[in-house]
């Protein structure tokens, strides 16, 4: 992952969710933003962007790109990933949420054959506080300091920055890896990321009901992970309807336990890895004991 | 969102899955042009399983038992729902019944087919019985074949259900769903197979490509907020509780974790919305305001709630219309307040359904927002603004509490 001030960024469509605001945030911050892709407006300037048809033109343009930020309609999520993959970017972060789950199916079984990083969808990207941006993350909730965020929802993962920022604990990365079904990036991917970063001192790791993924965390965390991790999972008291996705027939019919993809399956995981959980937002920073 | 048996059969047909002669009934008079020959079999069409068992499928011989049939099970509700549409279908004896499903595994990412020789499944422990395969890349029928060899299936038969499998794949792609399942598939003493009834589910998020689904969500829709009962529109961005305290925020984590602090601070929440997306029953975009003046309006519109907590956190389009849209909603409960307690003998509280609105919102784009509310904050109690969120959550459950207990002196001194 390339995390550096310098590298090259372009944005891909402008969607409800990526406004005037969120492009000059990420230019205020130094982010590298050279370019925008939008079909059918190459040529014109959006934001103070130059915005190209197609992201091969900006490549022939302005050289390898390093990371695209996607904001297109969900439909044409899909084909925007598999065209900036076609000109070799293998960073890609989706903003655009409620991607069909089928098409997520499709790319990442691209992405994997070809080691291209997919953060998202749904998710509102990567911050390094006081060095680059990339996403629509609130700059301003941010400072910089030593506790690593990884996230799986957007709103949530503000609420827990901020409740850092103000307990005095600035932060080294921090990334929602999206809050759709199916996303690219998993917490795994992230806590080695984050366990290899030499800023990041602490991990605060943030779930949700639904899938699986903070149980293999919590798995991991116990068997690789050596710096201290907080959890913190949201919905402990959301009663999910139970269907396919989360829980009920199809976890027992492939031999996974009934209460598959539940809030208390995760605390339970938690548990077991000596992972401390806090129970609300405001109570993560004393869990962390870290010098202020 | 779930389909009705006749319209998953219309569907099968299409893509070549056999499926036997049957034709849509919405009246009992329309059995007098049956174009299928006695015996037949009439099922009621409703979304609860089991229907047999409650009495929802019957055979008939001859037009004049089928009509009196069809009358009386027009009339019989199924676990509570009543079919608005019934499906006369050819009486089929099959040798044998298996059961088929291709599903979308959130877990791994990926598609997986199903594939059990027996129908009758026991969904607690399935155990070894059920065939699983899952299908890691693009689709190719071997992944059909494997599952039926898997079953334990040989020859022509192992064939002609991989061959169904396929065509199911191919539906579940073109359909974007979440489940299809063919449950039974029957199979004849020749090795003919049939499928007897099947379920699909639609991926919600998908449903703005498909215009013809797109028609089929609107009169779920509209049916679920005649009959909440009926519904079978699972929504994920709606959390449907009883509680006093309705929740409004910009993200599904931070509406959970509101809920979470609401619980654990002896409050009751009610209904929770997402406004992040739009809403399923929206056929046309939507604008985070719009969506805003929405939510508000369906949660001032349930009985139940007392207190709208709105959460907003970050970053939202339109910071001025969203101050806008706080602020007349404030007004105008505060006029119904006054109105209310102007004249108390005519409209007591309890009448007048008036929820508080306790607004939590943090981020520099909110600044705009936050200074126009925070003028209003001092004017009305109707309105309270408060950047922490554990402060808001206490607000929201004292507010509760307190006008629950205000409800209660009201209706007693009605009743002195």
């Amino acid at each position: 992952m390339n995390l550096t001030p310098d590298s090259k960024v372009l944005i891909y469509g402008f969607s409800e969710f990526i406004t005037a605001t969120h492009v000059n945030q990420m230019k205020a911050y130094g982010t590298n933003l050279v370019a925008g892709v939008n079909p059918g407006c190459g040529g014109q300037q959006l934001y103070n962007l130059p915005i190209f048809d197609l992201v091969e033109e900006v490549v022939g343009k302005f050289g390898a790109i390093d990371t695209a930020i996607i904001c297109v309609n969900p439909y044409e999520v899909l084909d925007a990933a598999l065209e900036t993959m076609a000109s070799k970017i293998n960073q890609i972060i989706i903003i655009s949420g409620g991607v069909p789950p089928l098409d997520m199916v499709k790319l990442l079984r691209k992405t994997e054959a070809t080691e291209t990083l997919i953060v998202g969808p749904n998710s509102p990207g990567i911050i390094v506080p006081g060095k680059i941006l990339l996403g629509t993350q609130p700059r301003e909730l941010y400072t910089p300091g030593g506790v690593g965020i990884v996230s799986r929802s957007s709103t949530l993962t503000y609420e827990v920055a901020w409740e850092l920022t103000k307990a005095g604990l600035g932060q080294s990365i921090s990334v929602s890896i999206g809050s759709d079904t199916i996303v690219g990036s998993s917490f795994l991917q992230w806590l080695q990321i984050l366990d290899e970063d030499e800023t990041t001192e602490a991990i605060v790791l943030v779930g949700q009901p639904g899938g699986d993924s903070e149980e293999a965390a919590a798995r991991y965390i116990a068997e690789a992970i050596d710096k201290p991790v907080v959890a913190y999972i949201a919905g402990r008291h959301a009663t999910t309807a139970k269907n396919w996705r989360q829980s009920g027939t199809l976890a027992t019919v492939i031999g996974r336990k009934p209460n598959f993809g539940t809030a208390q399956s995760k605390l339970t995981a938690f548990k077991k890895a000596k992972v401390p959980v806090a129970d609300r937002p405001s109570a993560i920073p004393e869990l962390l004991k870290l010098p202020a | 969102m779930d389909l009705l048996e006749y319209q998953v059969k219309e569907w099968l047909r299409i893509i070549g899955i056999p499926v036997l002669p049957c034709q849509r009934i919405d009246h009992p008079t329309d059995l007098k042009r049956l174009t299928i020959r006695y015996p037949i079999v009439l099922k009621s069409q409703v979304y609860g399983g089991e229907r047999a068992k409650a009495g929802g499928v019957r055979f008939v011989e001859t037009t004049i038992d089928a009509i009196a049939t069809a009358q009386m099970m027009f009339n019989l509700p199924i676990w509570g729902e009543l079919p608005e549409v019934l499906l006369a279908e050819s009486k089929y004896i099959p040798e044998q019944e298996f059961y088929l499903a291709v599903v979308l595994d959130t877990a791994v990412c990926r598609p997986v087919l199903l594939g059990c020789t027996e129908a009758d499944i026991d969904w607690e422990s399935p155990g070894a019985k059920m065939q699983h395969v899952v299908v890691e890349q693009e689709f190719s029928p071997f992944y059909a074949r494997r599952l039926a060899l898997n079953m334990g299936l040989q020859g022509r038969l192992m064939q002609s259900v991989s061959c169904i499998v396929e065509k199911m794949y191919q539906l579940f792609v073109q359909k974007d769903l979440d489940l299809l399942e063919i449950n039974p598939l029957g199979v004849s003493a020749s090795g003919e197979v049939m499928a007897l009834n099947g379920k699909v589910s639609i991926n919600e998020r998908a449903i703005g490509r498909h215009p013809e689904l797109g028609e089929i969500a609107v009169k779920i829709a509209n049916r679920h907020s005649r009959n909440s009962s009926n519904g079978k529109l699972r929504n994920d961005d709606e959390l449907k509780l009883q509680g006093k305290i309705g929740i409004l925020g910009n993200g599904t984590g931070s509406i959970m974790a509101t809920l979470d602090l609401v619980t654990n601070a002896g409050g009751k929440p009610g209904s929770c919305l997402n406004l992040r997306h739009a809403f399923l029953a929206d056929v046309v975009p939507t604008t985070f305001c719009h969506r805003l003046r929405k939510g508000l309006k369906i949660l001032a519109a349930d009985k139940s709630i007392q207190v709208i907590l709105l959460n907003l956190i970050g970053s939202i389009p339109q910071t001025e219309e969203v101050a806008e849209i706080i602020s007349n909603f404030a007004q105008h409960e505060k006029s119904r307040i006054n109105s209310a307690t102007i004249k108390p003998s005519s409209k007591s509280l309890t009448e007048s359904h008036c929820p508080r609105l306790v607004v939590r919102i943090v981020g520099s784009e909110f600044n705009v927002t936050q200074n126009i509310l925070a003028t209003l904050n001092s004017q009305t109690d109707a309105l309270t603004v408060l950047e922490n969120l554990d402060e808001a959550v206490a607000v929201a459950v004292r507010l509760s509490k307190v006008i629950t207990r205000n409800c209660k002196v009201n209706s007693n001194e009605k009743l002195i």
